[in-house]
């Protein structure tokens, strides 16, 4: 991705629309006892099509925000989420997927990383009441429908990100399925 | 695949923000209610208030949809519950009557003044949620109403009769509700009518479920009974929450052979999960009256 005002803006107005959406009402939403939970989504989206670096950057912001909004412990969240973004982009780096559903096992992923290490990072600081096991089937249901939405999420986040890309994954897939010229035996090169 | 440049760069990157995320940690314990993240907590929310009102609104149909979900599911046992409820408050009402009769009179005959307890000492203020928690833990809300209506810390929030929280950080047009589930949350409780007494703990990550403990062996607690916020004061030192306000009702009695003490499970009376609307029952004579009180 393009270092470039328009590129910081566009993460920006994803981070700040991803947890007002979340904090104002999708965060209560259940659904068989799962609830919606867009924030990981839209960070392993950035990760995911940008890089590591601004993925990280991404999870830092979007972490911080979260905080500041929720009233949280401050730096909680930018820590999980900075370690999920910057996971999301190395592997898009190392690997580079391009499977057009690729977005759902990075989404369950992120989202099942963000719930637990967030649990984690909440039990070493303040948790001290008894915890309910209750909580488990909550995460497991929650990364089922994190992988549900990852498809629709990864996909606005990558209309919105486009323009600013130096290098789409879904692209280079389209790229190579693109029909090669061949001969009339299947051969390149020795046609008429 | 990558040149050393961009990997140091790479790995300078995260460490900044690991390290910057650990320093923001540690300063926010560290500091009081009024230090510089505090604050700087504070000046947000007020920011994004206008912001979140907008978005809790316009997003309140689809969480409506959300919820019809599970309540189809679930609507028809609750309609058994709820008649077999009404029966047994029908029932609890001819005897609170009269009971109440009689304490009146009692009281007028040994000249004991009546105490401004709740409801009769306080001043609910109506408040729309706006921000809820994000994670599991359902520890927080943030609602409408802040200083400039009469919210203050430290007064309770309740919602569909029952005690929801209280309030924890007031700026001028928001407050932050922390809510009975949440891990530090600690209410002084009686089962009622027995009067066993004890504390009200949450059950981190199930919203439907607290923990009484505290109650000794020998009180016999039944299920279904209600408990309520004791409202102790002693030696100068007073329960935040006024005397009598429902928390929820036993559901199951743990008597844990090995320890002194039995354990009590309540279901809380509000439905955490999913409030939309709670009341701040403010002092009487302190509220601005700026809020409409719900009825």
């Amino acid at each position: 991705m393009r270092a470039t005002p328009g590129a910081f803006a566009r993460c920006g107005a994803i981070a700040l629309v991803a947890v007002i959406l979340q904090v104002s009402g999708l965060g209560s939403g259940r659904v068989f006892g799962a609830y919606v939970d867009l924030v990981p989504l839209a960070v392993a989206a950035v990760a995911i099509y940008a890089g590591a670096i601004p993925g990280a950057a991404m999870g830092f912001t979007t972490g911080l925000l979260l905080d500041l909004l929720v009233g949280g412990t401050m730096g909680a969240s930018s820590l999980v989420l900075t370690a999920v973004g910057y996971g999301a982009g190395r592997y898009r780096e190392v690997r580079d997927p391009a499977h057009g559903l690729m977005p759902i096992p990075v989404g369950a992923v992120a989202t099942f990383t963000w719930v637990l290490a967030y649990a984690v990072v909440s039990f070493m600081l303040d948790v001290g009441a008894t915890v309910s096991w209750l909580v488990v089937r909550e995460i497991v249901a929650t990364t089922i429908l994190g992988a549900i939405l990852a498809l629709p999420v990864f996909a606005i986040c990558r209309r919105v990100l486009r323009p600013v890309l130096l290098v789409d994954p879904l692209d280079l897939r389209r790229r190579r399925k693109a029909p090669l010229e061949s001969g009339p035996i299947g051969l390149r090169g020795l046609g008429a | 695949m990558f040149d050393s440049k961009v990997i140091r760069r790479r790995r300078a990157a995260l460490a900044i923000f690991v390290v910057l995320s650990i320093g923001m940690l540690t300063v926010y314990f560290g500091e009081s209610d009024g230090g510089a993240f505090h604050s700087v907590q504070r000046g947000a929310q007020a920011v994004f208030a206008p912001l979140e009102t907008g978005a809790s609104r316009a997003l309140k149909p689809a969480r409506d949809l959300f919820g019809w979900f599970g309540d189809t599911f679930d609507a028809k046992g609750e309609n058994e519950d709820l008649r077999a409820e009404v029966e047994q408050l029908r029932r609890q009402l001819g005897v609170a009557e009269t009971a109440r009769h009689d304490v009146r009179e009692l009281r007028a005959l040994v000249g004991l003044t009546e105490s401004q307890g709740y409801p009769e000492g306080t001043d609910p203020v109506g408040a729309r949620v706006i921000v809820r928690s994000p994670t599991v833990w359902y520890s927080t809300l943030k609602i409408d109403k802040g200083s400039d209506d009469g919210v203050r810390r430290n007064q309770p929030v309740v919602a569909a009769g029952g005690l929801v929280g209280k309030i924890t950080d007031v700026t001028g047009g928001t407050a932050e509700v922390t809510l009975i589930t949440d891990s530090s949350s600690a209410v002084s409780a009686q089962v009622m009518p027995n009067g066993a007494s004890g504390i009200v703990h949450p059950v981190v990550g199930d919203p439907n479920d607290l923990l009484l403990d505290y109650i000794t062996k020998g009180r016999r607690v039944t299920e279904g009974t209600t408990v309520v916020t004791s409202g102790f004061e002693s030696d100068g030192l007073e329960s935040i929450f006024p005397r009598g306000i429902a928390i929820g009702r036993v559901t199951k009695v743990d008597p844990r052979e090995t320890e002194q003490f039995q354990r009590v499970h309540v279901k809380p009376l509000a439905d955490i999960r999913g409030i939309d609307y709670v009341q701040v029952l403010t002092e009487r004579g302190v509220s601005t009256q700026a809020g409409v009180p719900l009825q």
